[in-house]
């Protein structure tokens, strides 16, 4: 809401600047958007123009002589409209216009100009009065030498309202300027409107057919005369960004800023019987507004009917069947009250929100409905000359009553925390203009029907607490002991977070919506896919299904930007109709760390990958993982390269490198690997240790063997094998050396292992590891027809 | 005595032969030259024969006392030598200390989420337990439950992303309090925080994304005030802008609190006394708070007579933005590693 500070102190005292009273509305109030002067020039002073004559060297050009009051200056004139005995608008040297247009003593053509005429475009108002050709000449008794913005109303502060949407009561001029009052503690003229009525008798009748219009009142107004309107008015009305018509239009946009009151003037000529019926539309009625379109209405709108004929579409915009033209001559003045959901299911379906529908949707104060009235009815008969039918058409349903709320002086303190006094209360609450009672520390508060927000006890502190002011309240702290903590999966979260960063890799967060194929890029699943209803665009019109997709655009964003190594990790959440699935994914690729003077590097591959998963699940503690070639190829993996995480059977996620078709499909670097685990098993299966094992006095002897085997069978299998030896008292088992090539034969390898064998009460003879060696050597033989390397 | 004379001739030869010797080989020469059983000195030994028997304690004394002196020489030669070649060997071992290190290089935590460790380290500290819940939500819990019904003129403030009538992406992390409320039966008081990713209608640019962060507080219990909700908010704001931060409260409006407030910090680039990042205020708008508004209380049961408390939400991407002097609320999506990577 935007409003001139001028029209602000006809309501209410304000000696503040416009600043400081920004400053109070900012601390008491609501939030001020901006404080500016209405028009940004100075230096400007009406002139008569004296004499104007045709430029000796320029066709479209005038030779101005200009009375300025106390001295003439001869000023060129390029507008086509200047003539003798205009008074008009100078700017003299200094001033300087809008666009940082600055005014100077100069030579046109060989002839002196000292200043310039304006029109209402050059000092910046010609977007708000409507394009004006030329210069704008004033009436004949503008005087002379005189600040033109002083004369046209315009020298003025506008202030700007940022409002919630519970403080309907400052989208007027009179709630304004009760709220000032509260803040300023100062004084208010408000004044009943005066009607001059004549003996005609209104033969408007009103009744509505639907709850949703509590409210309906009609005046008549006759012989109207259109015009434009004087200077303040249209000042307030540009003031407030509405722009001015002519004075019938402009009437009621003044007095709906004035009390936040809607009105709506009819054609009354046009109106068939003059008895009013507002009703709920049929389903499909056809209405053409305003603006002549058509439109097709539906059961929940609701109309203004005249002869069973819509004329209006309540509250949102009028009839063009009885549209006010420059032919009206009598006018139906409406002030009524509809239901605010209606009005805004009707505006925003037909996209016609409106500062009138705007007001109905945040609630209209019923006892200013009649007033209102009254006040546009004086104006008309004011500004347009015109005569008042005697008598006011009513039907009224509205509850004008004030909302009793008790409240006690304890209730505030314990909420506000501040210790209140019985007289701050009552000196908010006369700031405030509500009516109260207090009985032994317990007020009864009235909320006038001008604050239907305020509802409730909190509404009540709320007021107390921002005309008391916010700084008052003192600091402390709840007072409730409670144990604060991270639970499981929190702290999971966390340590995953670390450690994978400490190992190296960036962090990263991408969107939860992707397009329709990023969704399935990683399962195909399609139908447990959710779709947003109304996307903003296709690329982020589905809930993912992996995080690798949009990770993969990360590698990509990166590596167009020629950052080599990218190794980056995600911890966030696939969404599937039954469930949101929590993931730790990576996409990994370049050299996991280098020296280069030293030529010493890792580059990432599956053992680099595998080495930081064993590494996580290990900080996790989470052991016997079972890391495997899948049964069934994962979809986008390379076949050789890739590995499932299982634990108990279950699946906890896997690993491996893109497959070669499909980084060369979407345009990325071969060799990527990526990982994806999924939390819930990293946290079903994390044990925690229960107790410590007593560090064994007996050392543990270690033997090599090295062994020739077919290449197909895998260390997994090997490992499987001696780890369930009976009998061995094995401790643990290392390979340290997988060879191929020359020496072992075609489709062979040779794996050299080294074996620890422990018993925490004995130590070995040689003899004994020997024969544990031998059952060793039996084992691998008899199992995978081992040769044995000597 | 002439042997007395000739021993103390020998003995300065084999001085001068020590001091020349230049390495432990010429050393143990020269040792062999003097003193080994045939050496230069020790051969007077054998001369002992020759001299009358008056003297041969003299001869005796003159050969032990040049043997003496020889070995205090060479031990000192042989120390110089040892240290000599310590040295040699440690400035043949000395490396380009500058050269750089075989560095393994760390990753970097999302600054998104290092600011959410650090509130929550905070709000733990403070006796608060940290609440998550589903970004798909209902209806219900994200609007209906919250004071906001479906006629609410607040909902145009928050353009939702639906997937049914009755379900859609959270736009706050407001509907982790329903959840957290319903789900205490037992009525004790609550302290929680709650972190998440919300999600709004909006075209991503400069300013605004469709997908951002938010941390949720709500403490509720038989009188927790709303001076307690200043000194908390006080103590977030010194945490994440520093400890001379001052903060003030405007009112405002949330229909899931009453009062509500927006919460100015002072500006911790001029202190408070003006500059272009605060617009020349003095203060900078960081977060949206108030005193739970009975509706909710009531609408999880709990009776507003007995239970009252406040909630406030703060925007992790605002806080990292004004923290850091980030121009681009994109940044923290795209995820171009010389961003991310500046968060240490």
């Amino acid at each position: 809401m935007k409003f001139s500070l001028k029209w602000l102190k006809e309501f209410v005292n304000v000696n503040e600047s416009p600043e400081a009273l920004a400053d109070k509305f900012n601390l008491m109030s609501t939030e001020v958007s901006s404080v500016n002067h209405l028009v940004e020039v100075n230096n400007l002073t009406i002139g008569h123009v004296k004499v104007c004559e045709d430029h000796p060297d320029a066709d479209k050009l005038k030779v101005c002589q200009v009375d300025l009051g106390d001295t003439i200056k001869q000023i060129i004139c390029g507008a086509p409209n200047v003539n003798t005995d205009q008074k008009v608008i100078v700017a003299l040297p200094g001033a300087v216009l809008p666009g940082d247009f600055k005014i100077k003593k100069t030579k046109i053509r060989g002839v002196e100009s000292d200043g310039m005429i304006c029109s209402l475009d050059e000092i910046g108002l010609d977007h708000l009065y409507g394009h004006e050709d030329g210069i704008h000449v004033l009436p004949g008794d503008a005087p002379v030498g005189d600040d033109p913005l002083d004369y046209m109303d315009l020298n003025d502060d506008v202030i700007d309202l940022d409002l919630t949407p519970n403080r309907g009561d400052l989208l007027s001029m009179i709630g304004i300027a009760y709220d000032v009052k509260a803040m300023l503690s100062t004084q208010l003229h408000i004044e009943k409107p005066l009607v001059v009525e004549t003996d005609d008798e209104n033969p408007v009748r009103v009744t509505s057919e639907t709850e949703k219009c509590p409210a309906y009142h009609a005046r008549l107004i006759k012989n109207v005369t259109l015009k434009e309107s004087p200077y303040w008015l249209k000042a307030r009305l540009i003031a407030s960004g509405i722009r001015p018509i002519n004075n019938l239009v402009d009437i009621t946009n003044y007095v709906m800023l004035e009390y936040g009151q809607p009105l709506h003037a009819f054609d009354a000529n046009k109106l068939n019987d003059k008895n009013i019926i507002v009703r709920q539309a049929e389903e499909n009625e056809v209405f053409v507004t305003l603006d002549d379109k058509e439109r097709t209405l539906k059961t929940t709108d609701i109309v203004v009917t005249d002869d069973n004929r819509p004329v209006a579409l309540a509250g949102v915009m009028g009839g063009q069947n009885t549209e006010v033209t420059e032919t009206t001559k009598s006018i139906m003045l409406e002030s009524a009250i509809f239901d605010p959901v209606s009005v805004r299911r009707t505006s925003s379906r037909l996209d016609l929100r409106s500062e009138s529908s705007m007001r109905f949707e945040k609630r209209i104060d019923p006892s200013r409905t009649i007033e209102a009235l009254d006040r546009a009815a004086s104006l008309y008969h004011a500004l347009a000359d015109g005569e008042v039918a005697e008598g006011i058409a009513s039907h009224d349903k509205t509850d004008k009553t004030e909302t009793p709320i008790e409240i006690s002086l304890s209730e505030v303190q314990s909420i506000t925390g501040y210790p209140f006094k019985t007289e701050d209360l009552e000196e908010v609450f006369e700031r405030l203009s509500f009516r109260f009672e207090n009985k032994d520390g317990t007020f009864t508060v009235y909320a006038p029907t001008r604050r239907l927000d305020v509802e409730t006890k909190q509404d009540l502190i709320e007021e107390i607490v921002r005309i008391f002011g916010y700084q008052a309240i003192p600091v402390s702290f709840p007072k409730t002991p409670t144990a604060g903590y991270l639970t499981d999966r929190q702290k999971t979260r966390r340590i995953i977070r670390q450690t994978l960063s400490v190992l190296g890799l960036d962090e990263v967060i991408t969107y939860s919506l992707v397009s329709k194929k990023e969704a399935i890029l990683f399962d195909d699943e399609e139908k447990s896919v959710i779709k947003v209803a109304r996307p903003m665009s296709e690329d982020k019109s589905r809930l993912r299904h992996a995080l690798l997709p949009s990770m993969l655009d990360v590698l990509s964003y990166n590596r167009a930007r020629d950052i080599d190594d990218v190794l980056i990790f995600e911890i966030g959440s696939a969404y599937f109709k039954e469930t949101e699935e929590e993931h730790v994914s990576g996409v990994l690729r370049g050299s996991y760390h280098e020296t280069k003077w030293k030529d010493d590097s890792v580059t990432v591959d599956f053992y680099v990958v595998k080495g930081l998963i064993e590494a996580l699940l290990e900080r996790l503690a989470i052991r016997n993982v079972d890391i495997k070639k899948p049964d069934v190829i994962l979809r986008h993996m390379h076949p050789g390269i890739s590995a499932v995480i299982e634990i108990n059977g279950e699946r906890l996620g896997y690993f491996g490198k893109l497959h070669p078709e499909f980084t060369e499909e979407h345009g990325i670097d071969e060799d990527v690997y990526v990982f994806d685990l999924l939390l819930d098993k990293i946290l079903a299966y994390g044990k925690s240790l229960d107790e410590v094992e007593p560090i064994s006095k007996t050392p543990a002897v270690n033997r090599d063997l090295a062994i020739v085997i077919d290449e197909s069978i895998t260390y997994r299998e090997l490992r499987r094998t001696i780890e369930t030896m009976k009998g061995l008292p094995l401790d643990r088992m290392d390979v340290f050396d997988v060879y191929t090539g020359d020496n072992v034969g075609d489709s062979k390898k040779s794996v050299a292992l080294r074996f620890w064998f422990k018993r925490r009460d004995k130590t070995f003879s040689s003899v004994e590891i020997d024969r544990f060696m031998e059952k060793l050597i039996d084992k691998v033989q008899d199992s995978f027809d081992a040769e044995i390397r000597k | 005595m002439d042997y007395g004379k000739e021993l103390m001739q020998h003995l300065t030869e084999a001085k001068q032969a020590i001091e020349k010797a230049g390495d432990n080989k010429s050393l143990q020469k020269v040792k062999n030259d003097y003193i080994s059983k045939n050496g230069i000195i020790s051969k007077y030994m054998r001369k002992m024969r020759d001299v009358p028997k008056d003297e041969k304690k003299l001869l005796g004394k003159a050969v032990n006392d040049a043997r003496e002196a020889f070995m205090k020489a060479y031990s000192k030669k042989q120390e110089a030598l040892r240290k000599e070649e310590i040295e040699r060997k440690l400035s043949e071992e000395a490396v380009d200390v500058t050269l750089p290190g075989k560095k393994l290089d760390t990753g970097h935590v999302h600054v998104l989420n290092q600011i959410i460790d650090e509130l929550t380290e905070l709000f733990i500290g403070l006796g608060y337990t940290v609440e998550e819940g589903p970004e798909i939500e209902t209806d219900e819990y994200n609007f209906e439950m919250l004071n906001l019904p479906k006629t609410h003129p607040a909902r145009d403030m928050q353009d939702t992303f639906y997937i049914t009538e009755e379900t859609l992406l959270r736009t706050h992390t407001s509907p982790v309090q329903i959840r957290t409320l319903l789900k205490n039966t037992m009525k004790k008081p609550i302290k929680i925080i709650c972190p998440g990713k919300v999600y709004r209608r909006d075209d991503d640019d400069q300013t605004h994304s469709h997908q951002f962060t938010q941390i949720e507080g709500l403490v509720v219990d038989e009188k927790t005030s709303l001076s307690d909700l200043k000194g908390t908010l006080l103590l977030m704001a010194r945490k994440m802008f520093g400890e001379e931060r001052q903060i003030r409260l405007r009112p405002s409006y949330f229909p899931f609190t009453e009062p509500s407030v927006e919460v100015d910090v002072s500006c911790y680039k001029c202190g408070g006394k003006g500059c272009s990042m605060c617009k020349h205020t003095g203060w900078i708008e960081v977060l949206g708070a108030g005193m739970v508004n009975n509706a909710v209380l009531e609408a999880a049961g709990y009776d507003p007579e007995n239970y009252q408390g406040f909630a406030f939400g703060v925007g992790i991407e605002r806080i990292a933005i004004l923290r850091y002097g980030i121009d681009d609320i994109r940044s923290f999506f795209t995820n171009d590693l010389r961003f991310n990577r500046q968060f240490r």
